[in-house]
């Protein structure tokens, strides 16, 4: 350590240094060359006086009726290499003397620098290897504003130790005068805590679950997400980095999953680079949420992640200006395949932001420049009141959504949109008078890459009423309340000799497997040719089969699109078990019917902008949501807590300063300072 | 040669200044030149040179963050040489989490168990900075301005609390967030914008010079 490196003896030696040392290079050689006796050498300094005359630097000249010292810093510091140090004004060389050794200020030095001696505060620096927070010492003034805010916050006082000493955060964490704030600190954290423990701990009401009328653009917001189709691109930008993670990622999982289950890729772009290794994250989160349903979202084919925009506001201009170069390239530098020529082929732009400027950069740079694309803002609660300011001046951003509680509405209301409760038949069933809307009816299918419409693929159910709720499978024979083959006869000794009926999907084309037996009911998923399906039920004519999906749901498929057999159930989960070996982006691309090729760099999808499905209820039935109504309820017990040791401590301290403890003349960081 | 050189620098940032600004207000827009023949190719060739140069803007800045990268490692390296074990940390951190994002083809999930875990609970902890220094507001700043500032915050934060005893507080709050709050950020947008302004005027007048490092 006696080796170590000291700056200030480098910037000592460094400025003391001899003058010919510091001229320029051209300088030097000028200075070398032969002349003859008695002539003065030719110096650099008049070519730059010519220069300067020349109009080079003419905002920089001192006007001719001011003052010497009325030069700007910018011109003095210019001239610094030609100028020898004793030409610069007296003030100035005391400041330099005083940066230099600050602790030695001469006495000639405090009466120059009178009334300039608190403005120019030279920061202390004392180098010390090893240490971080010590690394810097603090001037006088510096260390009154820190001895204020550690009053306030409730730190240690610097300034107390001894010269040199480090900070050891034990001694305040265990010193007594830290003990209340330490209780408080446990007595909050416990707080917050108990409503993950026990329900009983609820307090205050959960936000609503309808959109406030008093907030139009919340409703707006939503309403522009769930009208997007299967043929459209959402742009999503993800500007927040991990320390809002906790507050916003609620937000970016709800917005995610609601393009999703409508059938729309997104596209996820970011001028923060964390944020787009986090948006992986996130998706990779869905992902293990639906994994119980056969659903993978493959990279490349449901998803796009840009690559960064780098430049903050300019990377967003960039973003508009060149938006087909840049939806062309993945954040991992690969090709993403997409022919998106300008930015009004997306329908929605996404942006989840902690910043206010973030929001204010997209409404001006991108927004602004699309035609049919507004602006759906999504904040933390700390950005939102400047954003919402934005929001209601600026016509490009339809509404904005903030905050944990505006997070738990969204997702109510997409529950309730997507069908939280399971589908009841009776949705399915003839209306009152016996007859159905014929239009309704209407075979509508499309084909594998979602056109439609396309030629007669289900049949129109008849007016026969539907059975009721079919029990689910067991050991029993399958339902048999219409004319299906039952079971009875069959050897069910024990579970895996059961016997089941199943459909084999038979259509060359892709199947849709809907909510109810009608075409107009929505559609759950897709099947290939080949794929079986346990029968669970049948509507009256037998038209339709109700199955059991792998993930729990049950459908319905049109009865003349599959064949009909049965097996055991040991045989039909061997079966199911061998399907389900697949790789998951073999599972994705056989289930949505898409063209793959294995090149010698991976797989490589075709189409990739394409539509795919619709409504894919699992992304928000499958949802985890069993820590929403607990962190919500910690949010309010730890804002009465707040509220409470503001208020007692506040008027501790009143009650203090009536006594007379509190010192009238201590002005430190009022206002008036 | 150094005052040459300042010379050129300034004279080269307010010429790119200048074009950038001409080529933003004139390009694109073939409505200033009367629509005639020729207006629209006009317009386009005025664009070019502002796009090209805010392009090359994006590439500087993404090369910077490369060059800051490195220097970071090189302090560090430095630090670490001189015995500073938290740059050793910083080092090992380094190497350790590019071996795992290679050796894993692109794994990101120390990035959900490392650095988002801290970074959210850096920001839970300004809660509880916040509320403690909230409590001793008074103690160390008894005048108008403290009261004032203890009053707001609680009505605010009351006003927060979905308890339906609690709402003509939060009448008041929603007022104090519509009405001041967005007088202050109004006046902070407009701050920001009279700042942008005079920040490149003066950079395009030579005042500023940070371009010179």
């Amino acid at each position: 350590m006696s080796e170590e490196f000291n700056w200030l003896e480098y910037v000592e030696h460094e400025e003391s240094a001899p003058e010919p040392e510091r001229r320029g290079r051209l300088s030097r050689l000028l200075s070398r060359r032969p002349c003859l006796p008695g002539r003065p050498r030719l110096r650099l300094p008049r070519l730059r006086r010519r220069f300067r005359l020349a109009g080079l630097a003419f905002w920089r000249r001192r006007p001719k009726d001011s003052a010497p010292e009325q030069e700007s810093a910018t011109s003095l510091l210019d001239q610094r290499a030609e100028r020898p140090l004793e030409d610069l004004d007296e003030r100035l060389q005391f400041l330099r003397e005083r940066s230099i050794s600050p602790s030695q200020p001469s006495a000639d030095a405090q009466q120059a620098l009178y009334e300039v001696d608190d403005v120019l505060v030279t920061p202390e620096i004392a180098q010390k290897p090893g240490g971080v927070i010590s690394a810097g010492a603090l001037s006088k003034a510096q260390r009154q504003q820190v001895e204020l805010l550690q009053d306030i916050v409730g730190g240690a006082t610097q300034a107390e130790e001894p010269a040199g000493r480090r900070f050891l955060p034990s001694q305040a964490l265990f010193s007594l005068s830290a003990a209340p704030r330490m209780i408080a600190a446990a007595a909050l954290l416990a707080l917050v805590s108990l409503p993950f423990a026990s329900s009983d701990f609820a307090v205050g009401a959960l936000p609503p679950s309808e959109f406030p009328e008093e907030r139009p653009g919340f409703a707006a917001v939503y309403e522009a997400l769930d009208g997007l189709t299967g043929s459209d691109f959402a742009l999503v930008a993800l500007e927040y980095g991990p320390a809002a993670a906790g507050e916003l990622d609620s937000l970016a999982d709800l917005v995610l999953r609601h393009v999703f289950a409508r059938g729309v890729k997104p596209l996820i772009v970011s001028s923060n680079p964390i944020a787009i290794a986090h948006a992986r994250n996130i998706i990779r989160a869905i992902n293990r949420s639906v994994a119980g349903s056969g659903i993978s979202l493959l990279p490349g084919y449901d998803y796009h992640i840009l690559r960064f925009l780098p430049g903050g506001a300019l990377g967003i201009r960039e973003l508009n200006e060149n938006f087909a170069d840049v939806v062309k390239v993945s954040a991992k530098g690969i090709s993403t395949g997409l022919q998106l020529d300008s930015l009004d082929r997306v329908k929605s732009i996404v942006l989840i932001s902690d910043s206010a400027e973030t929001v204010r950069n997209w409404a001006e740079q991108v927004v602004a420049a699309s035609d049919n694309a507004p602006l759906l803002a999504f904040t933390s609660y700390s950005a939102a009141p400047i954003a919402q300011v934005y929001a209601d001046a600026s016509a490009e951003i339809l509404g904005l959504v903030f905050g944990y509680r505006d997070a738990y509405t969204y997702g109510e209301e997409l529950q309730a949109s997507f069908g939280g409760v399971p589908p009841a038949p009776a949705n399915n069933q003839s209306s009152a008078d016996g007859t159905r809307d014929s239009q309704a009816n209407q075979p509508q299918e499309a084909d594998a890459m979602g056109e439609r419409p396309q030629a007669t693929a289900e049949p129109a159910p008849t007016e026969t009423p539907l059975p009721s709720a079919t029990p689910p499978p067991t050991a029993t024979p399958a339902p048999t309340s219409t004319a299906l083959p039952t079971a009875t006869d069959l050897p069910t000794a024990t579970a895996t000799l059961e016997t089941i009926v199943i459909v084999e999907v038979r259509s060359p084309q892709q199947v849709r497997i809907r909510r109810g037996p009608t075409t107009a009911d929505d559609i759950l998923r897709l099947a290939q040719t080949g794929d079986t399906f346990e029968v669970i039920g049948a509507n009256g004519d037998g038209s339709w089969y109700q199955i059991a999906l792998a993930n729990g749901l049950e459908g319905w498929i049109a009865a003349f699109l599959v064949d009909e057999g049965r097996t055991t159930r040991a045989a039909f989960e061997a079966g199911r078990a061998s399907a389900s070996a697949r790789s998951p982006t073999e599972r994705v691309v056989l289930e949505r019917g898409f063209l793959l090729s294995l090149g010698k760099n991976g797989p490589r999808f075709y189409q990739a902008d394409a539509p795919i499905l619709s409504d894919i209820h699992e992304f928000v039935l499958m949802r985890d949501r069993s820590q929403e109504a607990p962190r919500l309820e910690a949010m309010t017990l730890g804002t009465l807590a707040a509220v409470l040791l503001i208020v007692v401590g506040n008027v501790l301290s009143a009650f203090g300063a009536l006594r007379g403890r509190a010192d009238p003349n201590d002005r430190r960081g009022s206002f008036d300072d | 040669m150094r005052r040459v050189g300042g010379g050129m620098s300034a004279f080269v940032a307010f010429a790119v200044g200048v074009a950038t600004i001409l080529s933003l207000l004139l390009g694109d827009n073939p409505a200033l030149f009367g629509g005639q023949a020729g207006s629209e190719e006009l317009a386009r060739r005025l664009a070019l040179p502002g796009d090209v140069l805010l392009r090359l803007v994006v590439i500087v800045v993404a090369l910077s963050i490369v060059i800051g990268v490195a220097n970071l490692l090189f302090v560090h390296v430095g630090r670490a040489a001189r015995g500073a074990f938290t740059s050793a940390v910083v080092l090992a951190s380094f190497a350790f989490t590019i071996y795992w994002y290679v050796s894993r083809r692109g794994d990101t999930s120390l990035l959900e168990a490392v650095q988002v875990p801290i970074e959210s609970a850096l920001a839970a902890l300004l809660f509880l900075s916040l509320t403690l220094g909230g409590a001793r507001i008074l103690q160390k700043r008894a005048d108008i301005w403290g009261l004032l500032f203890v009053v707001v915050a609680v009505i605010v934060l009351l006003g927060s609390i979905p308890l339906a005893e609690l709402a003509p507080v939060k009448a008041l709050s929603d007022w104090l967030l519509a009405i001041p709050v967005s007088a202050g950020a109004r006046a902070i947008l407009l701050g920001i914008a009279l700042g942008a302004v005079v920040a490149g005027v003066r950079a395009l007048l030579g005042q500023d010079r940070a371009f010179r490092g």
